[in-house]
């Protein structure tokens, strides 16, 4: 794959004015999932081949009908980075034979929800990296299974309640650090992102495309569906999700992560929460204080580690 | 038996609504079957549940072809072939529709021997908030038209699959319920039970069948790109978002960027376009948009003014 990046993103006004991915997808109104995706396909462009693990994208290319201008694979939960190698095994052995010219060449974009991406798919995204495959990786983070009724997964928040959390304090456990597991291995790029900040998004997509080996986004996505909140809100939850601290912006490059978006005031974390039905039960019938105290404190001791650094 | 249709968009409690009428039938001792079927299974897209009881055992299972009663919580969907309310019905059906229209209205424009009730829209029903209680409206409407449920039984059946919920939900629900079962009160008994059907009655749907082709030619490969745009999304949406073009500042990315559907392109001259062929309402424009020149208006609204303007 030819690396170039021939827009270059300074400010907002040059985010994509006009979209490639076909609407008439069936993701739900208000899907924070898809602003991430139609981004990434604008900047990414038509000369990529999307492998798609099962999950609410799924549903995107529903035979006959597919949002996108190219090729698209779907594979099972756990394997998508596998069938991304064999994408790009394929695509390296034509161009080998030259049976395909430099300029056919496609970049090879696994897309899977966090329940592939933090749990079932994680050994074979593992192995992937420890192969240097060349690929993107766009994990869309709604913090559950959404597309079968928002059941916890790995990246479901401490007291989120979920259809398989729904006792009065919500998950007992905490959402796993996914960004630290997949830096852990090395990678060309890794970064955090979330669509509620187009800008910071898309710089971090050209960035990607200058690079090769395996390149890793994580991007929040908010879901007025399993996190219950009006679909009209999903900009300003995921906006909130930044300035509050809960979902740090940052990228892993060169063996360095840098933050590429530190709140400088950083809101209370209950200014975030209290928009969703998923947390109501911390503030109705009464406020849990410890519990919004112990969100608060892991997200402040988060933000200490890295401001002293 | 008892064979009842709930017709709602996904996120309007239709599930809720077969599942509170089913308690209530196995309350009052009947064997019951609800279940909900999805669609697109997305919040705005059509779905519909049903509720078979009787005091019998019930040997019919799937889809109900030949309602007694459909009960249709959005009435912007009956226009709509692929929602399929009006599917089986005859003379001796009664509809349920929530409506601001007459049952006169509702008659002609169907065309149909089917009985029609209105359960009067309420007037803030433009107001999405009110939403989650339309389900627990329809069934308390439901209940009263069978005639066999009482309002304790309703009620109870409303706490035993409304328990995960806060307990001023639960009271609000109620509260609406029982509005709901004293306005139908008078018409209590009005659904005709169906008698059994037998399998020799089964009309098979009119399905084309297809001989048997080579895989290359039976399973086509598609080549164009972007074909989901002959899916018309459009059909979820209940608020319009309607761009005021002289308060756009024409910032050229904002909605465009932040609609989650891409369907707001910024055209040649700078300014944004609404694609409603798409946008499913979700209205995350409307809340952006920081000259606030993006306005909401309910859908029916909206086509209604567009038919004025036609004519």
């Amino acid at each position: 794959m030819s690396k170039q990046s021939p827009v270059h993103f300074h400010r907002m006004k040059d985010m994509p004015s006009t979209h490639l991915l076909g609407t008439g997808t069936p993701m739900c109104a208000g899907c924070g999932g898809l602003e991430t995706l139609h981004t990434l396909y604008d900047i990414l462009g038509e000369k990529t081949v999307f492998v798609n693990a099962a999950g609410c994208m799924t549903l995107l290319s529903v035979y006959p009908f597919t949002p996108f201008r190219g090729g698209w694979l779907y594979t099972s939960m756990g394997s998508a980075p596998a069938g991304a190698q064999g994408v790009r095994d394929a695509l390296d052995i034509l161009l080998q034979k030259k049976k395909l010219s430099a300029e056919e060449d496609v970049e090879v974009v696994v897309i899977t929800g966090d329940g592939a991406a933090y749990g079932m798919g994680m050994s074979a995204t593992s192995a992937a990296m420890d192969r240097n495959l060349d690929f993107i990786y766009l994990c869309y983070d709604n913090e559950g299974y959404g597309n079968t009724g928002q059941q916890y997964s790995a990246a479901t928040p401490h007291a989120a309640i979920t259809s398989t959390s729904k006792g009065s304090h919500g998950y007992p456990g905490y959402k796993k650090d996914l960004f630290a597991i997949w830096a852990a291995h090395n990678p060309a790029y890794v970064a955090t992102v979330i669509a509620a900040e187009p800008l910071d998004l898309a710089k971090k997509i050209e960035r990607l495309q200058s690079l090769s080996g395996p390149r890793m986004l994580i991007s929040l996505a908010p879901c007025p569906t399993g996190w219950d909140y009006d679909p009209e809100l999903s900009v300003e939850v995921g906006r909130l999700a930044v300035r509050t601290g809960v979902w740090p912006l940052k990228e892993y490059i060169d063996g360095e992560v840098r933050h590429t978006k530190i709140p400088k005031q950083r809101q209370p974390v209950e200014d975030y929460l209290r928009l969703q039905g998923r947390f109501r039960h911390l503030f109705e019938p009464q406020r849990d204080e410890a519990g919004i105290a112990e969100i608060q404190a892991r997200v402040d001791a988060y933000w200490k580690r890295i401001l002293e650094e | 038996m008892f064979r009842i249709r709930f017709h709602g968009r996904g996120g309007q409690g239709m599930k809720t609504a077969s599942r509170i009428l089913g308690s209530a039938f196995f309350r009052a001792g009947y064997e019951v079957q609800d279940a909900p079927r999805y669609g697109a299974e997305r919040r705005g897209a059509p779905i519909f549940a049903y509720v078979r009881a009787d005091r019998k055992v019930i040997n019919e299972r799937g889809i109900i072809d030949h309602p007694d009663l459909v009960v249709v919580a959005d009435d912007t969907l009956v226009g709509m072939p692929a929602a399929g309310v009006t599917q089986g019905m005859d003379a001796h059906t009664l509809m349920l529709i929530n409506s601001h229209e007459s049952a006169e209205v509702w008659s002609q424009r169907l065309n149909t021997e089917a009985s029609i009730l209105i359960l009067a829209a309420r007037e803030d029903v433009a107001d999405r908030a009110s939403l989650p209680y339309i389900g627990s409206r329809c069934a308390a409407a439901a209940a009263a038209l069978c005639g066999v449920i009482s309002r304790e039984i309703l009620i109870a059946a409303i706490n035993d699959e409304l328990a995960h919920l806060s307990t001023d939900v639960i009271e609000r629900n109620c509260q609406i319920a029982q509005t709901a079962f004293d306005q139908m009160s008078d018409q209590s008994g009005l659904v005709k039970q169906g008698g059994s059907l037998s399998a020799a009655d089964y009309i098979p749907p009119e399905w084309i069948d297809m001989p048997f082709e080579k895989a290359e030619v039976s399973n086509l490969a598609i080549h164009a790109g972007a074909t989901s745009v002959k899916v018309r999304t459009g059909l979820w949406r209940t608020m319009r978002p309607v761009i005021d073009y002289d308060r756009c500042s024409g910032c050229t990315w904002i909605c465009s960027t932040y609609c989650p559907d891409g369907c707001i392109d910024v055209r040649a001259d700078g300014y944004p376009e609404i694609d409603y062929d798409h946008c499913k309402g979700c209205l995350v424009c409307v809340a952006q948009c920081p000259p606030h020149a993006i306005e909401s208006i309910p859908e029916q609204t909206a086509r209604e003014q567009e038919s004025g303007e036609q004519t």
